[in-house]
């Protein structure tokens, strides 16, 4: 029977293709979508080199000092400048080729060691971007956060400085000033090394370092971009890179959502079977309805794997993300497609006018998506949503345990998460088997 | 014995009394047909009969058990032909029968001929791998009648099956319902239009407002109105009443006044040309009097007071 009925709709996918295409077109261009917003991956690191331009108005020992450091030791990973003049700067960033301009304005160091008025240095963003420019702003800001520590604690040696920097001083001067400068340099030396920034995922900032970066935080840089964004990362510890964590709990989250959204699509032939009255005639030839939704509930979770193996697959292959478990991720997303497909079976028996349904269904999906934690870290919920509705919701099994799986946390239950959510699946279906036997009974017309 | 039996059958949605208190039996062999205009309560009463609707009050038996006592056992027994296109235009003509045939419990080898054997029946073979939504409406319906016949039904209840369709189609299907009807088939069949009741059923049932408000054979109907003819006098009857006519009430009833025209039949088996003589001498100058064999259209007009047709 249920072999007869899928047969029945994969003919009619093969001879009306159009739904079934819009379908499987809305993860790839989600999964799309999120790669070009993300910038995508490249081999060299997890989040590729940032090409940036250096634009050295100033032209002296300080901001040559700075242009050096930018691309030296791990830096030279991670970070690309190319050092060119303001035009020029301007007209690549107009051209996308790179993701933000610094530009070291002119007497930066001498304002910097006369300490007669705040210095700037300028950051202009690529607004087309927007993890790497806001990188860069927050590396930045720990620069400048460093420039203002050694201002604080050197500030008296500043004139005896400027002076060797304009060369009014003797050597046994300049020795002198450098011996001091060494002696001071071991009290501090706790703050400068271990390395100066360090981000944490959960925190922050370490208070035991005396450095908070926060955008904005640090009044010596102007950023000309109009929107900005935090990047966080782990130093360490996972096997899997700082942005491949972050991807990989955005993608689980954003996966559970539109698997939400399309199982509702899917599940809406029987609103088409509906209308032509063929579940009608269905009914006046057999008795039990379970068989036609199953098979319906089947065909949808045929096409939500694909989905859910573009979205997850495909985002993986983009940002490079390894997956910890794929096994045990799919057979929960299995899980999970069995329940979404159900449960739209329950919300058309329930509404059986398609067009306030279509209502209904989205905003249905976009509840049990938001209150699941698959939009927004569980965390963040309201306290009562958190505590007492969210742990109900069986899209926050599925990405919670998701994501347990790929922060590589042992004993996740993921197969009794995948059991439940199969269970659930089955009393779902029969639940809609019952409210159309009962509105079949009462009259119902689609 | 009547393979199907409905008594007291009732069903209300909200205010409305859709169908009230209907009583009806169909005998193998035999075509009933429910005749009454849109809203009279055709469909629901097909829908109660098949299972579709629960009613409110009354029973169903479909070969002598109750409906309800086993379902399955009387959906095995009837086929049911919805009135709308109850098909999938996706597929072709052989797949929709074919499939349809294997939901009614068919083998898949038992459907594919009994696809073809219908296919031939239904005059469809040239075009049995065309996809349906390329057929013409008559051809369509004659595919809709066709997913209800794979299992070949005892008895077929067929709800308004020629609406929508050009003359020749449905003489087409109206020919193939004769065919069934003479192999034995009990056949419930609802429709709008007069004369497919005149000439398709053996018994006819007349429902409006959901009341079954008469039934029997043509003739028995027509025995209502007082033998088997009416006259219709045309005149000016806007400022007269039969009432004020003396004797007349005695010896014709009226079926139907307008202002221009008065439909009558005789009380008693007078002769005609005696009818005749009686309206040309009432006192209303007359322009012409017709007389004609009663349809089923001057029973529903006497039994409602309305035409089917309006």
């Amino acid at each position: 029977m249920l072999r007869v009925l899928l047969a029945k709709d994969l003919r009619r996918a093969r001879r009306n293709p159009l739904p079934w295409l819009i379908n499987l077109i809305v993860p790839l261009a989600m999964t799309a979508l999120i790669g070009l917003v993300f910038g995508g991956q490249s081999d060299s690191g997890a989040l590729g080199r940032i090409r940036f331009a250096v634009v050295d108005e100033d032209k002296t020992l300080l901001s040559d000092l700075l242009r050096g450091g930018a691309n030296q030791g791990e830096g030279g990973k991670y970070l690309e400048p190319v050092f060119m003049e303001r035009e020029d700067a301007l007209r690549e960033i107009n051209a996308n080729k790179i993701s933000a301009v610094l530009i070291i304005p002119t007497n930066f160091m001498r304002h910097y060691l006369t300490a007669r008025e705040a210095v700037s240095l300028e950051l202009i963003k690529n607004p087309a971007e927007s993890i790497h420019p806001a990188v860069l702003e927050e590396l930045l800001g720990a620069v400048v956060t460093a420039l203002n520590a050694v201002s604080r604690n050197f500030n008296s040696e500043f004139p005896e400085w400027q002076a060797v920097v304009e060369g009014k001083e003797d050597y046994h001067k300049v020795s002198a000033l450098i011996e001091h400068e060494g002696d001071k340099l071991k009290t501090v030396k706790k703050y400068i090394n271990p390395p100066l920034v360090s981000y944490e995922k959960e925190a922050p900032a370490d208070e035991s370092t005396g450095v908070e970066v926060k955008n904005g935080a640090t009044n010596s840089v102007a950023s000309k971009s109009g929107t900005t964004k935090n990047a966080s990362a782990k130093a360490g510890g996972s096997k899997t890179g700082a942005t491949d964590a972050v991807f990989a709990y955005l993608l689980i989250g954003l996966s559970a959502m539109f698997l939400l959204f399309i199982a509702g699509n899917a599940m809406s032939d029987l609103y088409r079977e509906l209308r032509q009255r063929t579940f009608e005639r269905y009914q006046t030839l057999r008795d039990s309805l379970v068989p036609f939704l199953a098979s319906k509930a089947v065909f949808a979770v045929v096409m939500l794997l694909l989905c859910s193996g573009m979205m997850l697959g495909g985002g993986g292959l983009i940002f490079r993300i390894h997956w910890e478990q794929p096994w045990a991720l799919m057979t929960l997303t299995a899980g999970y497609t069995c329940f979404t497909a159900a449960l739209f079976a329950v919300l058309v028996a329930l509404m059986p006018d398609e067009r306030r349904a279509a209502v209904l269904n989205n905003l249905a999906g976009m509840g049990l998506g938001l209150v699941g934690g698959c939009a927004f870290p569980p965390q963040q919920l309201p306290a009562f949503l958190r505590e007492h509705i969210t742990p109900l919701m069986p899209s926050y099994w599925f990405v919670n345990t998701a994501r347990n799986l790929q922060d590589g946390g042992t004993g996740v239950a993921w197969g009794w998460v995948a059991f439940k959510l199969a269970v659930l699946a089955l009393v779902l279906i029969v639940l809609a088997a019952i409210l159309f036997r009962r509105r079949f009974k009462t009259g119902l017309r689609a | 014995m009547s393979l199907l039996r409905v008594e007291r059958l009732s069903k209300t949605f909200g205010t409305i009394r859709a169908v009230d208190s209907v009583s009806l039996e169909v005998r193998p062999g035999e075509i009933y047909g429910l005749l009454g205009p849109n809203g009279a309560g055709k469909t629901t009463t097909i829908s109660m009969i098949s299972g579709l609707l629960k009613p409110d009050a009354g029973e169903v038996w479909i070969a002598g058990a109750t409906f309800w006592s086993d379902p399955q056992k009387a959906k095995r027994i009837m086929g049911v032909v919805p009135q709308e296109l109850a098909i999938y235009e996706e597929l072709s003509g052989r797949e929709n029968l074919e499939f349809w045939g294997r939901m009614a419990g068919l083998s898949s080898r038992e459907a594919r001929s009994r696809a073809a054997e219908l296919l031939e029946a239904l005059t469809l073979t040239d075009r049995a791998k065309d996809p349906v939504r390329t057929y013409s409406g008559g051809m369509k319906r004659r595919i809709n009648l066709g997913c209800a016949l794979l299992h070949r039904p005892q008895l077929l209840l067929l709800d308004e099956p020629t609406v929508g369709i050009d003359p020749q189609a449905r003489l087409n299907i109206l020919e193939f319902i004769r065919n069934l009807c003479a192999a034995g088939t009990a056949i419930l069949y609802t429709t709008h239009y007069l004369e497919e009741a005149e000439t398709l059923c053996q018994r006819i049932g007349i429902i409006d407002h959901g009341r079954l408000l008469a039934e029997g054979t043509l003739s028995e109907l027509q025995e209502r109105l007082g033998g088997d003819r009416v006259f219709v006098l045309e005149a000016d009857f806007k400022n007269t009443s039969p009432d004020a006519w003396a004797g007349f009430h005695q010896r014709f009833r009226v079926i139907q006044k307008s202002e221009r025209q008065l439909v009558v039949a005789a009380v008693g088996t007078r002769d005609p040309s005696e009818c005749l003589k009686n309206l040309l001498d009432l006192p209303v100058h007359a322009e012409n009097v017709t007389l004609k064999r009663p349809s089923l259209n001057d029973v529903f007009l006497q039994l409602t007071g309305r035409e089917l047709r309006e």
